[in-house]
């Protein structure tokens, strides 16, 4: 319970921290979202001065903060100059939208990284663990925009797979069983990008401690009694290499959500990424303010279950807290 | 018995819904024509009715509220959602007769009664008539809601007093005389007054028809009515069955069953869709990516326009604000050059403008002497005309000046300060980076050392309108009308867009004098020929005194499948959607 409280609170201050950066570094950003409007001859400059009035650009920084966090605090988290409204409802079906690429694609990452790291680990400096090791590196190597382009190009000249959006058009006239396979369709390419571009840091990190692992003298002693490899590999092994990959957990959403905002922009994905920069370039202040919140909510949201699941596996961290 | 009642009600409920779905999906039909309706007649080919279209947009609407609206993809969505009383037609940008189908004008140009169509009807079926007419203007004209059509609205600082005469015959009185009064009218959307009023009255319509309006509680006079928004993925409209245009074979407009506007951020993206089938229609696009559809055209099925250079225009100019920030005091130093218009004009000798059109724009862009490209053929000035780059002649030029060069090419000042500058331009528009880079070859050739800062484009807009730190930039600027009125605020002495000497009190220069006379003068002359000698003579002091050097303006690169019908592309925005209601799948 304790500890519950204590990540809560840590939370609530983090958030608060988060928001008066992103106002000060805002503030520093030359221009504003009327910037771009003097462009149009057809506006006079007194209509510029009652929008800049109306939107609070003639206020302090400090005063707009305060006003904001007012109102956040009741549950407002301000206006899209741009849109015109609420920013709660402008972020609500983007963060559905980006989960939906950054859950599978965190669920797909470990479960496609674990084998690859124990087996690269039991392996050490054979063949296949260097063939690991060169395919990782060549896609660590590789920049994010890269691979997407690339799958593009693929999707382009295959025809195999929609070349972006979320869904086809049509799909409101499709059945469920259409509809799931028409977003899955959509998803496929982004989905992979993502898986690899987290996947390789999670192989290595998974290596590593496994290699750590094998060489402590409770395998040695779990080998002399004669355990099968497998067994010992994913039954003792493995499990006590847990907890650094489970702090990991954490950290990888943190890494997918910074590659979704990457990638829901090459492929034209409706999430938070294509908004949060349309919203930066624009100087909608308040749509910024509330992707940014909502990133480190998400982020503490993959600190907070790993902190979880430490919780649950290691005694060591119960025994600990409760003293 | 009541789990029986349960089941039967759950099973009705389920079957309301599906019916509400399959009435939201289903193909809204057109209304026949009934007696007494004024319906306008299209002159374009007839076609045959269904189908969907669908085009890529850059961004997403921001609002479907034609009030509030000034972003460009709300505009193209809301255009064909709304109508307007009297329309410039985007082929031969002329005015022509929309919901009001004739117009009177007084003796002394002050006062249009316009005569509006009988039997329209909005897209949900209600009546239009005089009253809508006068809410919208009350509404547009309202200074608490800040609308942008506000602006265009006031004439000799006076708003346009609207009048119902009857109840199809509407008055607009002005202050002053207004050349091209009619040009107005063209996208101020009618409203629905038996929608909008009681949102009006309470203040709220600024925050009506945002991105999370409901569908059915819309109605306008456009082609098309709104069916669903799909939050960063698309907006589709349907076809409004009411339609005030008719084909030749006297069918209700418009042919296409739906639109469908996908949000696809970046143009190389777009091109993609369009290359993959996924959109019918694609506009405003590099030529570097014109070139790359050109080649798959034949194999695609579709085809590609080049329409000629639109009205963008882009320049470099010099800061020749009086005002300048505390510390700026190497921009006041080079200010004493950049006011000379000996050593304006050596720079657009200098500046190698065939180099940038075939460069940039792969050939497919026009050089520019002033403002007004050859697009334009109503009000451009023919007898201005661009002299030949020429490095000898810019130097010459600079001599008289008073400058002169060290014995290292460099050219000094007559106070022996080397000649050197930067000049802005957006990070995000390539072209502009490209452009001046060469024109920091061109003026190397002379001496001049100029270095490319490129900015992020917001960051420039502050350094160019709020601080005026800058030395040199390259921007462009577009209008949505050829003629000469929607260009009053770049070259009114005190226009917001004034862009190399903003917030003047009054005119800094005899010519920039000259000019707010002349413009001011044919704001208020009727007779066109007369406008035009005005205008011509503007283009000749422009051409003279170069407070802008003009470069090129790209030529409007269009596309489409072969099977759309009466595709008719303009250089006016919106280039290939503004005749929606005609166009059609073969």
């Amino acid at each position: 319970m304790r500890f519950l409280f204590s990540r809560l609170v840590h939370g609530i201050f983090l958030l608060i921290g988060i928001s008066v950066l992103a106002f000060l570094l805002f503030a520093l950003a030359p221009g504003d979202y009327v910037s771009e409007i003097r462009l149009n001859p057809q506006i006079s400059p007194e209509t510029l001065v009652a929008l800049r009035h109306q939107y609070g650009f003639d206020d302090s920084i400090a005063v707009r903060y305060a006003h904001w966090l007012g109102a956040a605090l009741h549950g407002d988290f301000g206006f899209s100059f741009a849109y015109n409204v609420p920013v709660t409802r402008l972020l609500g079906d983007r963060v559905a939208n980006t989960l939906l690429l950054t859950l599978p694609a965190t669920l797909l990452a470990w479960l496609v990284a674990i084998p690859i790291g124990v087996i690269s680990a039991a392996k050490q400096n054979r063949w296949e663990d260097r063939a690991v090791s060169l395919g990782n590196t060549t896609l660590l190597i590789t920049p994010d925009l890269l691979i997407s382009l690339s799958f593009l190009w693929f999707a382009l000249r295959t025809g195999y797979f929609p070349v972006g959006s979320m869904t086809s058009l049509g799909y409101e006239e499709m059945r469920w069983p259409e509809k799931l396979k028409d977003i899955a369709l959509h998803a496929a390419i982004p989905i992979t990008v993502l898986v690899l571009s987290i996947v390789p840091v999670l192989i290595r990190h998974i290596r590593a401690t496994m290699v750590e692992t094998l060489q402590s003298p409770f395998v040695r002693a779990a080998r002399a009694h004669g355990i099968p490899r497998g067994r010992l590999l994913f039954r003792h092994v493995f499990p006590a290499a847990l907890n650094p990959l489970i702090s990991l957990l954490g950290l990888s959403i943190a890494n997918l959500l910074g590659a979704a905002l990457i990638t829901e922009i090459v492929m034209s994905w409706p999430g938070l990424g294509p908004l949060l920069l349309e919203s930066v370039l624009a100087r909608d202040l308040y749509v910024v303010i509330g992707a940014v919140l909502v990133s480190t909510l998400l982020l503490q949201a993959g600190v907070f279950i790993s902190d979880l699941l430490l919780f649950a596996s290691d005694p060591r961290i119960r025994t600990k807290s409760a003293g | 018995m009541c789990a029986l009642k349960l089941k039967v009600r759950s099973i009705l409920g389920l079957g309301v819904i599906a019916l509400q779905l399959a009435c939201a999906w289903a193909i809204v039909p057109p209304q026949p024509v009934r007696p007494g309706e004024e319906l306008a007649l299209s002159t374009a080919q007839s076609g045959k009715y269904g189908g969907r279209l669908a085009i890529a947009l850059r961004s997403e609407p921001k609002t479907f509220n034609p009030v509030t609206l000034v972003d460009g993809s709300s505009r193209e969505i809301t255009g064909r959602l709304n109508a307007d009383l009297i329309h410039i037609n985007r082929a031969t940008q002329n005015t022509e007769p929309a919901l009001a189908k004739s117009w009177k004008v007084s003796k002394d140009g002050l006062r249009y009664t316009l005569q509006l169509r009988r039997g329209v009807r909005f897209s949900d079926g209600a009546p239009f008539d005089a009253d809508d007419v006068v809410f919208s203007f009350a509404v547009y004209l309202d200074e608490k809601l800040h609308s942008p059509q506000r602006d265009l609205l006031v004439v000799g600082d006076k708003p346009i007093a609207v009048t119902k005469v009857d109840a199809y015959t509407v008055a607009f009185q002005l202050a002053q005389p207004y050349a091209a009064a009619e040009r107005i009218f063209d996208n101020i959307a009618i409203l629905p007054r038996h929608l909008l009023l009681k949102t009006y009255e309470q203040g709220k319509i600024g925050e009506a028809w945002s991105i999370s309006a409901i569908a059915s509680e819309m109605a306008g006079l456009g082609p098309f009515r709104l069916k669903e928004y799909l939050p960063g993925q698309r907006a589709t409209i349907e076809r409004n069955p009411y339609y005030w245009k008719i084909d030749k074979e006297k069918k209700r407009l418009p042919y296409l069953d739906e639109i469908t506007f996908l949000f696809v951020p970046s143009e190389d993206a777009q091109v993609i869709r369009f290359q993959s089938g996924e959109t019918d229609l694609i506009s405003r696009m590099s030529a570097d990516n014109y070139a790359v559809l050109e080649r798959d055209q034949q194999a695609r099925a579709f085809h590609m326009n080049d329409l000629g250079p639109g009205l963008e225009y882009n320049f470099l100019f010099f800061n020749l604000n009086s005002v300048l920030p505390k510390g700026a005091g190497s921009v006041a130093a080079k200010q004493d050059w950049f006011r000379k218009v000996e050593f304006r004009r050596a720079i657009s000798a200098a500046i190698d403008r065939d180099s940038i059109t075939k460069l940039v724009y792969r050939g497919r862009a026009t050089s520019l002497v002033t403002h007004v490209n050859p697009a334009n053929k109503l009000w451009l000035n023919p007898n201005v005309r661009l002299a030949p780059r020429s490095a000898d002649k810019a130097r010459e030029m600079l001599r008289t000046a008073g400058f002169s060069w060290k014995q290292d090419g460099t050219l000094v000042s007559a106070s022996g300060a080397p000649v050197e500058f930067s000049i802005l331009t957006s990070s995000s528009n390539a072209q502009r980076s490209q452009i001046a880079t060469i024109i920091q070859d061109d003026l190397k050739q002379i001496g001049i050392k100029a270095q490319v800062v490129p900015l992020e484009f917001r960051s420039l807009l502050d350094r160019v309108f709020q601080t005026h730190e800058y030395e040199a930039a390259v921007l462009g600027l577009g209008g949505g009308d050829v003629d000469p009125n929607p260009q009053m605020n770049v070259w009114l002495s005190t226009g917001s867009n004034h862009l190399w000497n903003l917030g003047e009190n009054k005119p800094a220069t005899p010519w920039e004098a000259e000019i707010d006379g002349l413009m001011k003068q044919q704001l208020s002359t009727l007779k066109v020929p007369a406008r035009k000698r005005l205008y011509d003579r503007v283009q000749q002091l422009v051409a003279d005194n170069l407070p802008i050097i003009c470069l090129a303006s790209p030529n409007i690169l269009v596309g489409a499948k072969n099977k759309v019908g009466n595709f008719n592309p303009s250089i006016l925005d919106p280039y290939v959607l503004w005749n929606a209601d005609e166009l059609f799948l073969q």
